[in-house]
């Protein structure tokens, strides 16, 4: 069986491809950051890429096509010679300073997160209150009906009982949950579908858990509360 | 002797330091009339692809000093530029990256598995590998690459349980790496 907390080849090999959504791949992408490992095979799965590319039968090109490219760069060029000339006019602006915290720096954030909150840490993000212990940021949402966010809960949160109406991947960027018998931590990927029944994730005690999670389709909350709540929240 | 790879890298490596275009020339030459029958492949419009494949190059021009033989070969991060300019063009989507550096993967040394890159498979080792393939396995292969379908747009498609696509889509890329001598 595949490792725990490890995602299954066959997601690398559909990010390789270019067949995920921008928001399974922003979470595929971020845990593969985590383990070289699979950063070797995506290598390798995206080699098949580079050669499927490589072995098509090429292409007639339009015969201007050459120079239609230069003139292209030449565009370009003239375009970022201006560009440097307007930074250059304006770049006083110093960086905030972080305030320590024992939340994680925005420097060691998986790279495919950081462009969804503008570089930030996670401490400075808008969070909004989604229930006892919980709340979120909203980074994204799909055409399919995806949403990619992040949950914060407090160390100690029991989250509540949940089916799922399609794939929710779950990538943990610090502290840390339990479901059933398995332990999740930083870098640790959870896939849950509907086979995955009464999902109760239970937050470890201490500090705060904060995730990356990218769901299809409204939970199915057990709790007569949870379900009136839940148009609130938007999940 | 310098090999066919390692002749179209030093192009890139001159168009990174000189903006050499003669160097500039040859790549396109080689490479743009595949990625174009690429993106044809992809189902786009012939005019369409043309536009995207010089696209496509200018972002070699412009990223030419980013490239790291080490790293990748060039048909793979050609591939790469053209797979995500094809989503931000077609779909309208970003396609978030994985770091290039290694800066988080060092915080999780044990699993360290580098390997010297001068045993990367060449097209004609990939293409050989998809010969040991079985036909159902190539078709997943094709229909996550040439349709950029999902496991579960896969399952519908071919009318299987998603299990099944899935240990497909891992068999195949198991018995690829295997071929190529990545497999451990």
């Amino acid at each position: 069986m595949k490792p725990h907390g490890l995602i299954g080849d066959e997601w690398l090999v559909s990010y390789a491809a270019g067949s995920l959504g921008e928001a399974h791949a922003c979470v595929v992408a971020a845990h593969i950051d985590y383990h070289p490992a699979l950063k070797s095979k995506l290598r390798d799965a995206e080699d098949i890429g580079g050669a499927l590319l490589e072995v098509s039968e090429p292409d007639s090109l339009q015969s201007d096509s050459f120079d239609a490219v230069m003139a292209k760069i030449t565009a370009f060029e003239e375009d970022m010679f201006g560009a440097v000339h307007m930074d250059t006019e304006q770049k006083d602006t110093v960086p905030p300073i972080v305030v320590g915290t024992d939340i994680l720096p925005a420097s060691s954030l998986p790279s495919s997160l950081s462009q969804y909150i503008a570089d930030k840490d996670l401490n400075s993000l808008k969070w909004r209150r989604m229930g006892p212990g919980m709340s979120q940021v909203r980074l994204w949402d799909g055409p399919k009906g995806e949403k990619l966010w992040l949950l914060k809960a407090r160390g100690g949160t029991e989250m509540p009982v949940h089916d799922h109406n399609g794939l929710e991947m779950t990538l943990v960027l610090q502290g840390g949950y339990q479901v059933g018998a398995s332990h999740y931590t930083p870098g640790m990927i959870e896939l849950a579908d509907t086979d995955t029944k009464d999902h109760h994730p239970v937050i470890d005690e201490g500090e705060d858990c904060i995730c990356l999670v990218v769901t299809e389709a409204p939970i199915k909350l057990h709790s007569f509360i949870g379900r009136l709540v839940q148009p609130f929240i938007g999940l | 002797m310098i090999t066919e790879r390692e002749k179209y890298e030093s192009l890139v490596m001159r168009v990174a330091e000189h903006k050499d275009k003669a160097a500039f020339k040859e790549l396109f030459l080689y490479f743009a009339p595949r990625v174009k029958a690429h993106l044809v492949k992809l189902s786009m419009d012939p005019r369409l692809a043309e536009d995207l494949a010089q696209d496509v190059m200018v972002k070699v021009w412009r990223k030419a000093g980013q490239y790291n033989p080490a790293k990748a070969r060039l048909s793979t991060w050609i591939f790469t530029i053209a797979r995500n300019s094809y989503i931000d063009q077609v779909r309208k989507q970003k396609y978030p990256e994985v770091n290039a550096d290694d800066h988080l993967g060092e915080m999780v040394a044990d699993e360290k598995t580098e390997k010297p890159l001068e045993q990367k498979q060449t097209a004609a080792r990939v293409n050989n590998a998809m010969k040991h393939l079985k036909p159902e396995q190539v078709e997943v292969i094709q229909l996550s690459f040439f349709e950029e379908l999902s496991h579960s747009e896969i399952a519908e498609r071919l009318q299987l349980p998603l299990g099944t696509v899935k240990s497909r889509i891992r068999l195949a890329f198991k018995t690829l790496r295997k071929e190529l001598g990545e497999y451990e």
